[in-house]
């Protein structure tokens, strides 16, 4: 796999997928995108989970909790009829950007797609 | 998080709107070349934007290398062996030294944090660039054209996230200085997150956020907004000429105001009313994360 529309391409493959998106959390900017978002809208949507990534990162409640581990890799987020994953890309180089995943929670398998993100989101950065 | 409108934005730039219609004009037309100035340059091919240029953004050498992603070696053998062809990214990525998805993460951060500031210039007498080079091509080579429109829509955004952070762009040119006795933030959360701890650590006193950022190899922006959510914290001295408000069109040379040292130190007061206003915003801030 290379690049942002083939990691996006394959995010889309995952069972139960809705939608993926590439975010950059500094701003909520949307950097590539497939399928749906939630209200058919991604950059609607990524400026949310943007908000949310960041408070993740930056907070120290969470930070602190893992500072010998490294630092925050994902965020779930459940609700009534869907799943939100939020991965975190984690680059060589400075970088704020995370893997975003809709998914329907009646067909997607949490801890698969979860498994599978992680891969996704490695595979992005690897040479 | 909606947008505004274009009218209603704070402009640090009365000048935005211009480079705006040109480059509006240039997409329409599919041209192909540079627009560019003395902020830098932004590079359309196909009417699309491939390449972002500012003295202000670290660009994607100064990023790769300054974290050891690259050698500089590595950096410059693709310059001198790919950018004559116009494909010193694609150089890269095909003799192994990059991952396509790096270059384009790389890549495409570069470009949106370069145009923030060919289109906003730190400056306040700068304008953005409106002489356009016709066919010209940047020795990176293209790899992920970004639509003209969602380039100007990322920079408004942009620059409504800095005044939402802190409606003070003199803090954006001068030196950053970390507040000496301000260790004890108030409350769990408002500790600053690890960008901010990075620019804290960097500010000696002496270097803008634009030279920290270089120093990091980071967003100028990232970097940006960092200095302003740590003046908002109160941890970094805010310069003593009074803030413009965030309507205020005309900051009033920022760059001279900055290089003067701030009038007094914290004590009770701090100065020019900031501690207030910081205090405010926090509460802000505090209100809108309920």
């Amino acid at each position: 796999m290379s690049g942002i529309d083939a990691c996006l391409s394959e995010a889309m493959a995952i069972p139960g997928v809705r939608g993926a998106s590439l975010v950059d959390w500094t701003s909520g900017l949307t950097l590539g995108a497939a399928g749906d978002g939630p209200d058919r809208d991604h950059e609607t949507a990524a400026a949310e989970a943007a908000e949310l990534a960041r408070l993740a990162f930056e907070n120290s409640a969470f930070t602190r909790a893992t500072e010998d581990t490294g630092p925050v890799e994902d965020i779930v987020v459940t609700a009534r009829g869907s799943y939100h994953l939020i991965r975190f890309v984690e680059t060589s180089f400075d970088s704020s950007v995370f893997l975003y995943l809709w998914l329907d929670r009646a067909e997607a398998n949490l801890a698969m797609a979860r498994f599978r993100l992680q891969g996704l989101t490695t595979e992005l950065v690897l040479s | 998080m909606t947008a505004r409108g274009g009218t209603t934005l704070p402009s640090r730039s009365p000048a935005l709107p211009a480079g705006a219609t040109a480059l509006g004009r240039l997409a329409d037309e599919r041209a192909t070349g540079a627009l560019h100035g003395p902020v830098g340059a932004l590079y359309l091919a196909d009417g699309a934007v491939v390449h972002a240029e500012s003295p202000a953004a670290p660009d994607v050498g100064r990023r790769l290398t300054a974290g050891g992603r690259l050698s500089p070696e590595s950096w410059e053998e693709a310059v001198s062996r790919g950018g004559p062809g116009y494909r010193a990214g694609g150089f890269l990525v095909e003799h192994g030294r990059l991952s396509r998805g790096e270059l384009e993460l790389c890549h495409l951060s570069a470009l949106f944090d370069a145009a923030y500031f060919v289109l906003c210039p730190l400056e306040a007498d700068r304008r953005p660039p409106e002489r356009f080079l016709r066919e010209a091509r940047h020795w990176l080579g293209p790899v992920r054209p970004v639509p003209v429109a969602a380039v100007q829509r990322e920079v408004r955004r942009r620059r409504e996230l800095l005044e939402r952070a802190w409606p003070c762009p003199a803090v954006d040119a001068a030196p950053v200085v970390p507040v000496p006795d301000a260790t004890g933030w108030p409350g769990p959360g408002a500790a600053p997150g690890r960008g901010r701890r990075a620019v804290l650590e960097a500010a000696d006193g002496r270097r803008t956020p634009v030279q920290i950022a270089r120093l990091l190899g980071r967003s100028a922006f990232a970097t940006l907004l960092d200095v302003r959510r740590l003046a908002a914290q109160g941890l970094i001295r805010t310069p003593a000429a009074p803030c413009p408000s965030p309507r205020d069109p005309d900051p009033a040379g920022p760059a001279e105001t900055g290089t003067e040292p701030v009038a007094e130190r914290h004590g009770t007061g701090g100065g020019a009313g900031a501690p207030e206003l910081s205090l405010l915003f926090r509460i802000r801030d505090a209100l809108e994360a309920l």
